[in-house]
């Protein structure tokens, strides 16, 4: 079980950190990369204290050059949800847009809405996680994970054989 | 009518894809063909569609919750686009139904597993406690989930979700979600071929994907508080159903000929 303490101690500079909650568990080593999925190097330099949330009122102190390496993984994380969630809110929003109209009388001008509206929609939701696969790649990419920027090319690559071939993936 | 039944159809499986990571496929297909009286030639291009609505709205709130492992999902990526790539190209040589039999009855074993034997191994207690091992076996076994995809259409999920759940001792939770993001992927690719061919109906996607988005979302919501052992009984269930469905797809079309 987690035992909530307050501890207060100081930076490796000298510098003296003001109090933050830690939790203290059995094996620390193992559970400290908290719910992030960091890079090893960037795991290995995560403070000890990184084993709790960061709270409001913690995010103001810096606590030692993890602090970037774990912000640059969260904000690079939230950027493939974005993704996400736009493509599938946008095309979702034109689905419905286009049964909208399909519910009011047929005119020749709706009709031709309502099929680009499901078009637009269904080329969205296809580019999304191709996108998600590109925007990833270069995210860990940009951190010096070019395995990764690597292996993404090399999807789209295939990706885009088989599309061309004309392969069912 | 048929709108809103579409529509509660995509939620069903929306809300069941997102929580198992197996992109709903399996609750679409049958339920468009049996339930609707579609042609499989339509149904399966519009449940693909579907998998990738699902697998853009649940990974979106899975990658936010940190559940998703996106070095593993690009990993085994490479791995499954590369055998789905030859399974395609392969599709002309082997009998389909006789992998599906193979495939069928490796299904059933691992539903039955999942069902009946505790497994000894605990779930790590927070969700980024582990670390995936063997590598090597991921690797192949996505290759071989991308070929069978390929082959038989039942999509990746079910074998990817297992795979990384036993076979690189990743928790189940962060299995399933992963599995969700690495879905949309080949999704896509599949869709666009069949929709290059004038497969894809876009009057029957468009109500279904609406209530897929829906559903993903609540099964989003829903997966992080539902026990693990509850995530994989539901799993199983689901396991015994495509051993079912690929049985009896094999079974229709194996003998005399084995070998086309």
């Amino acid at each position: 079980m987690a035992e909530r303490v307050e501890v207060s101690g100081g930076e490796p500079d000298g510098s003296v950190s003001p109090p933050v909650t830690a939790a203290v568990v059995a094996e620390p080593a193992a559970r400290l990369g908290r719910n992030t999925m960091m890079a090893a190097a960037a795991r290995a330099e995560a403070p000890a204290l990184d084993a709790e949330p960061v709270t409001a009122a913690e995010l103001d102190v810096p606590s030692g050059d993890s602090v970037p390496a774990r912000d640059r993984t969260v904000a690079g994380e939230r950027w493939i949800a974005r993704v996400l969630r736009v493509g599938a809110v946008l095309s979702g929003a034109m689905f419905v847009l286009s049964l909208g109209l399909e519910a009011l009388p047929g005119t020749e001008e709706t009709h031709v809405a309502i099929d680009q509206l499901r078009k637009a929609a269904a080329s969205l939701l296809l580019v999304t996680p191709v996108a998600r696969l590109g925007v990833a790649g270069t995210l860990l990419g940009l951190r010096g994970e070019w395995r990764y920027l690597a292996i993404s090319a090399g999807v789209l690559g295939l990706l885009a054989l088989a599309v061309g071939a004309g392969i069912q993936a | 009518m048929t709108v809103l039944l579409l529509i509660g159809v995509g939620g069903l499986a929306g809300t069941l894809g997102a929580m198992l990571g197996i992109g709903g496929g399996i609750v679409l297909v049958p339920a468009l063909v049996l339930g609707f009286g579609l042609p499989l030639e339509e149904a399966v291009p519009a449940s693909l569609m579907c998998v990738v609505a699902n697998s853009c709205a649940a990974a979106a709130g899975y990658v936010d919750n940190h559940l998703s492992d996106i070095r593993l999902g690009l990993t085994l990526e490479l791995a499954t686009v590369l055998g789905a790539i030859v399974g395609g190209m392969v599709a002309a040589l082997i009998a389909p139904a006789m992998v599906a039999v193979v495939f069928g009855f490796f299904t059933l074993y691992v539903a039955l597993q999942m069902m009946l034997v505790r497994s000894p191994r605990h779930e790590p207690s927070t969700l980024d406690d582990y670390r995936p091992t063997n590598y090597p076996l991921g690797i192949s076994g996505s290759f071989v989930a991308g070929g069978l995809s390929a082959l038989l259409g039942v999509g990746g999920g079910p074998l990817k979700v297992p795979l990384m759940s036993y076979g690189m001792r990743v928790p189940f939770k962060v299995a399933s979600a992963t599995s969700n993001l690495m879905i949309g992927v080949t999704g896509a690719a599949s869709v666009a071929a069949y929709a290059l061919r004038g497969h894809l109906k876009l009057a029957l996607v468009s109500p279904l994907v609406v209530g897929v988005l829906v559903g993903a979302s609540i099964g989003g919501r829903l997966m992080p508080r539902v026990p693990t052992a509850v995530l994989k009984k539901l799993f199983a269930l689901v396991l015994l159903t495509v051993a079912g469905q690929m049985l009896w797809k094999g079974g229709a079309g194996l003998w005399p000929n084995v070998w086309k």
